[in-house]
């Protein structure tokens, strides 16, 4: 068995290709400006990069860990409740706001952890889920707070007391975040930890042998998880300044998780792709195509497809899909030399 | 736990293990001795036991009854029993496993290093932030890893993914892995399984150099005749959990009851 190498393989300048890439992201509100982009594309740029928040810390659990979570979307929520009451309603700093919307997701995310180490594969799926639908179902109730099924609403961030973002300034801020998470996460995965996380997911009984401490590191991992989830819910809730209750469905765990086996388990690129092809493809194109763009369903049908494809043509994730073209450019070119 | 229930010179001794499973005594009252730098052979017939005093020593299995004594890298002596299994190999006793358990989906450079998750001591942070501290740590064990690879003859090997090489190379990665902790001891759970006639002598040998090098002692656990009467300076033999013999490997060769409960094996498996 050979395993394919991903096709962005910089791994020498990884870092600066981090910031080349946040630089890329930057030039949408440019050309916007210019009108070369429509409006909505910043909306939609957006969300792949909020949803890639929470999908690289999903992947941390599955990709990485080999444990299954299907409570992301609960504690994207609960982050995005917590920050617009604490900016909105109780009148604090953004910063108090991100540091509560951080700190509680993290707790709740540790407790779970801690309940769930004993429970494996399915167990521990249904356990998340369970956790996920009580936050969900607490969003409708305490109205007093999230303001139920009417949603609620916060503003752009102000940070430090005084620097006021506008919509521009939201999605630099964004695009500043996923930057950063791509570097932090990185070099974790690529150190000690990350071979710490494989050995717990490839074989316990020898990562117990080599010292891995399995219950820290599923707590690790989890943490980790959370906190990339409640982070993704933070910006949710700041850029796109509105939720209510049924966007934290089950449905959004489910497309997180989907966006991370098509695009690339293990890979950070690979999860970027995915949420790309999960969460805008849909508006980009499929609904352009007659008759079938009309339909309600159609992008759910399409996903799932492509789910069935990528599992059997690319376990690893349509980022390695790269490599077999630049294979297949090499053969073209030898061909065409002689 | 004082120095006295492990003599002068020995690693490790077991007193009296047993262990069993719904009735069946997997291991029956067991007991013997290792001293250090001694290549030690476990042997016996299939379903002896060999297996299961092997996950008892490394904790998989906690013994229902008896001492595991072991002389740590600090030269205290310590009962294996009171440590959880992930603490084992910080005291210098680390294993490898009768099917090779390797992270396929990592190069066996990355598989050599998890061998070395002990010894970091950056903490998370510091390897989220990439510290200097937390780089030079990475890379002093990277190239340590490389070194070893090395030694054992297989550094050009170490960017391939551990998974789809040949079983005697990833026996040989395994031993690497257990070589990052510099061990006190090292316990191989039938490590010429799955070996053709080549690899097992070439095995036979990088055991030995192994010792050699590090001043560590193995203990051998075996099915295969061949490699333990080529590699062992002590063989201890067991059937149906207990003890039956123990001595050189010519002695081990000549004792009766070993040779009654090989030939039973023999005769069973006709
Ligand atoms: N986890 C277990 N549960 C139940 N029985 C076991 C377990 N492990 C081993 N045994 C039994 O203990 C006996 C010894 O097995 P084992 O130690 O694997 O033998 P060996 O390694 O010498 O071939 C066998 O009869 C086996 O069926
Ligand atoms: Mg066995």
């Amino acid at each position: 068995m050979k395993i394919k190498k991903p096709a962005f393989n910089l791994k020498k300048n990884a870092h600066l290709n981090y910031v080349l890439f946040g630089a890329v992201l930057c030039l949408v509100p440019l050309l916007i400006e210019l009108g070369l982009l429509r409006n909505s594309y910043l909306t939609l740029v957006g969300s792949v990069i909020i949803y890639s928040v929470a999908a690289i810390g999903l992947n941390l659990l599955l990709g990485w860990s080999g444990l299954i979570s299907l409570g992301t979307a609960g504690f994207m929520g609960l982050a995005a409740y917590i920050s617009a009451y604490v900016t909105v309603n109780l009148k604090l700093p953004f910063e108090v706001a991100v540091l509560l919307a951080l700190s509680i997701p993290l707790a709740v995310g540790i407790l779970v952890g801690l309940v769930s180490l004993k429970i494996e594969g399915l167990y521990l799926a249904i356990a998340t889920l369970s956790v996920s639908e009580i936050l969900r179902k607490s969003f409708e109730e305490f109205g007093d707070i999230t303001n139920g099924f009417s949603g609620k609403t916060a503003g752009y961030p102000k940070l430090l007391g005084f620097f006021q973002l506008d919509k521009y300034g939201t999605y630099l801020l964004l695009v500043v975040v996923l930057v950063g998470v791509m570097i932090l996460i990185h070099n974790m995965i690529n150190g000690q930890m990350g071979r710490a996380l494989n050995a717990m997911r490839g074989s316990e009984a020898a990562a117990q042998a080599m010292g891995v401490h399995l219950l820290k590191y599923r707590l690790v991992a989890f943490a980790l998880a959370t906190s990339l989830a409640a982070l993704s819910g933070i910006l949710y809730i700041h850029f796109i300044k509105y939720t209510y209750p049924p966007t934290w469905t089950l449905g959004m765990s489910l497309n997180i998780l989907s966006a991370i086996i098509i695009g690339g388990v293990r890979n950070i690129y690979g999860t970027i792709l995915g949420v790309f092809v999960v969460f805008a493809v849909p508006d980009l194109f499929l609904k352009q195509i007659p008759y079938f763009g009309a339909m309600p369903g159609f992008a759910y049908i399409i996903n799932g497809i492509l789910i069935i494809v990528v599992i059997m043509y690319y376990p690893y994730g349509l980022i390695y899909l790269g490599n077999d073209m630049k294979k297949l450019w090499g053969k073209v070119k030898a061909k065409v030399k002689p | 736990m004082s120095n006295l229930d492990l003599q002068e010179g020995s690693v490790l001794r077991l007193e009296e293990l047993s262990i069993s499973f719904g009735g069946l005594k997997a291991v029956d009252n067991l007991s013997f001795e290792i001293k250090e730098k001694e290549i030690f052979g476990l042997i016996g017939p299939n379903g002896a036991g060999k297996t299961t005093a092997f996950n008892c020593i490394t904790q998989f299995y906690r013994p229902n009854h008896g001492k595991i004594y072991f002389r740590d890298k600090h030269g205290k002596v310590t009962n294996l029993i009171d440590h959880p299994v992930h603490e084992i190999i910080k005291l210098g006793l680390v294993r490898t496993f009768q099917n090779v358990e390797l992270i396929r989906e990592l190069s066996i450079l990355d598989n050599v290093l998890i061998g070395a998750h002990i010894d970091f001591k950056s903490s998370l942070l510091a390897q989220a932030l990439k510290t200097k501290k937390a780089k030079d740590e990475e890379t002093a064990l990277r190239n340590e890893a490389i070194e070893v690879l090395t030694f054992l003859g297989i550094a050009d090997r170490m960017l391939l993914p551990a998974g789809g090489q040949p079983y005697g190379i990833l026996k040989k990665v395994e031993l690497a892995r257990t070589l990052m902790c510099h061990p006190k001891l090292i316990i191989l759970d039938e490590p010429a399984a799955g070996l053709n006639d080549i690899e097992t002598v070439n095995l036979a040998k990088v055991i030995r150099t192994i010792r050699d090098k590090y001043g560590c002692a193995v203990l051998l656990v075996e099915h295969d005749m061949r490699l333990v009467m080529d590699v062992c300076d002590k063989i201890c033999a067991i059937n149906f959990g207990k003890f039956l013999a123990v001595g050189s490997p010519k002695e081990i060769q000549r004792n009766k009851d070993v040779q009654a409960a090989y030939l039973g094996e023999t005769e069973a498996d006709q």
